[in-house]
């Protein structure tokens, strides 16, 4: 009797060990520690019937095995401690997937893909929004993805840990006034994806896929853009130009603002050019931002497509020129409160008396 | 009401984690000055009212073996193998310095608590 009551305690503890197996890595260091467990269970087991004076049944050892934790609870405390994207790194994973979502995808989704979905079919709104959902739903995905998978590799391969170590303190900026809220990590994440969005943009003209996706095999860039490219490739680069030099002078507290407010100027002005362009259109069919190509020029399914996204891409601008008015006008309050700041701090320093 | 009692049991409960963190390694490694296996290390500790999990016992052994301050073999004992672990010359002297910061510590904050 009590030979088969250890068996069946013995057998009972066997198959816990075995749950807790499956949910921890395979190397022998685990596999020892695991084998350390188990020892520890027979232990209390045992402890227990010399307590008791008697074997234990099935049940009791299920209590002792019930008060250990669930298998896989278990094996999570004894296993090694892992993450899938460290504390190191969770920072910039989460900016880069906060930018990938919600300022490449999304638009891209509402000013492209919407568009193109609608003219498919045939501007039957419900399907092409629900069409566009469901590619919005899966391309978010694949996009979460994709850059959790990249930043996983980051993690195991420690590629940025040069980043992280290689630092002196002295060479670390002066104190900065309080007002300066930018942290480091962002503008160096600004000033990488704007090179790349300059790579992007100077890559376009000679791929047109590349914004267009499908599209591009009817549609071609109006004359437009010839006249705007140019001034579009130079914001591109202040863009880059301008986290460059607030890593390389922090101190400079009044240049993120006031260069913000400059480029915000600029860019108004463009969008002021191209939305009076719009208003003046040419003789003939009105293509102001992309026209069809010849050999679908008279298909009356192809100049739905093309009329649907030209009105898009009009909708975009107007939305971006709101945009950067809201933007344009937010700065100048800022730039304003900060020159108040200086001013009254400069006050406040001449008033002091000389010790 | 309930929320704030709730979270202010919670802040307790980790805050008492994190002290007994530092502790429980002072403990294993005094305990460690003689000779044992998991499970007697466990009850001994837990005997003079410090207790602790085998998830977390463990794991800290082993931290505490690759780190160079306990040494462990495998051995039978009752028709059973176990692994037994005792201090090692380095972790006699880590221990002994550990100790004194502790009693450094216990002494300041025995006066902090007495001015206060």
């Amino acid at each position: 009797m009590s030979t088969t009551t250890s068996r069946t305690s013995e057998e009972l503890v066997q198959r816990y060990l075995q749950a807790v197996r499956f949910w921890l890595p395979k190397t022998q260091r685990q596999q020892d520690l695991l084998a350390e467990y188990g020892e520890d269970l027979r232990s209390q087991i045992e402890a227990r019937e010399e307590e008791l004076g008697r074997p234990l049944d099935q049940a009791e050892v299920s209590t002792i095995l019930k008060n250990c934790g669930n298998p896989m609870e278990v094996a999570g405390r004894l296993g090694p401690e892992r993450s899938l994207i460290g504390p190191g790194l969770f920072p910039i994973y989460a900016f880069v997937l906060k930018m990938v979502l919600l300022w490449i995808l999304v638009p891209v989704f509402i000013f492209i893909v919407g568009p193109v979905n609608l003219a498919n079919v045939e501007g039957d709104w419900g399907r092409a929004i629900v069409n566009t959902l469901g590619a919005l739903w899966s391309g978010s995905f694949i996009a979460a993805g994709v850059v959790t998978l990249v930043f996983a590799i980051l993690e195991r391969t420690q590629a940025l840990a040069g980043m992280t170590c290689k630092w002196d303190p002295s060479r670390l900026p002066p104190l900065q006034k309080p007002e300066r809220k930018t942290s480091f990590l962002q503008t160096f994440c600004e000033l990488v994806f704007n090179v790349f969005g300059l790579v992007w943009l100077l890559l376009v003209p000679h791929h047109l896929w590349m914004i267009l996706g499908p599209a591009a095999t009817f549609l071609e860039p109006a004359p437009l853009w010839h006249t705007v490219y140019v001034p579009i490739v130079l914001l591109a680069i202040a863009n880059i130009l301008r986290p460059a030099v607030i890593l390389g002078r922090p101190q400079w507290t009044w240049f993120p603002l006031t260069t913000q407010l400059v480029q915000s100027t600029f860019m108004l002005l463009l969008l002021n050019f191209m939305l009076n362009a719009v208003s003046q259109p040419a003789s003939g069919a009105w293509y102001p931002f992309l026209t069809l190509a010849d050999s679908v020029k008279n298909s009356p399914h192809f100049i739905r497509i093309a009329a649907v996204v030209n009105v898009s891409v009009l909708i975009s601008l107007a939305c971006t020129w709101i945009g950067v008015c809201i933007g344009g006008v937010v700065q100048t309050w800022r730039l304003l409160r900060l020159i108040r700041k200086q001013i009254s701090i400069g006050r406040q320093a001449a008033s002091q008396p000389v010790r | 009401m309930t929320n704030g009692t709730n979270n202010g049991a919670e802040v307790l409960e980790n805050l008492k984690l994190e002290l007994r963190r530092g502790c429980l390694i002072v403990a294993v490694l005094a305990q460690l000055r003689t000779e044992q296996y998991g499970y007697t290390l466990r009850k001994a500790l837990a005997d003079d009212g410090l207790t602790i999990d085998e998830g977390t016992l463990y794991p800290l052994l082993r931290r505490l073996e690759t780190q160079g301050l306990l040494l462990s073999q495998w051995r039978e004992e009752d028709k059973r193998n176990k692994r037994f672990y005792r201090l090692s010359p380095t972790g006699e002297q880590i221990l002994e310095q550990l100790l004194i910061e502790w009693q450094s510590i216990n002494a300041s904050l025995g006066k902090i608590l007495q001015e206060a």
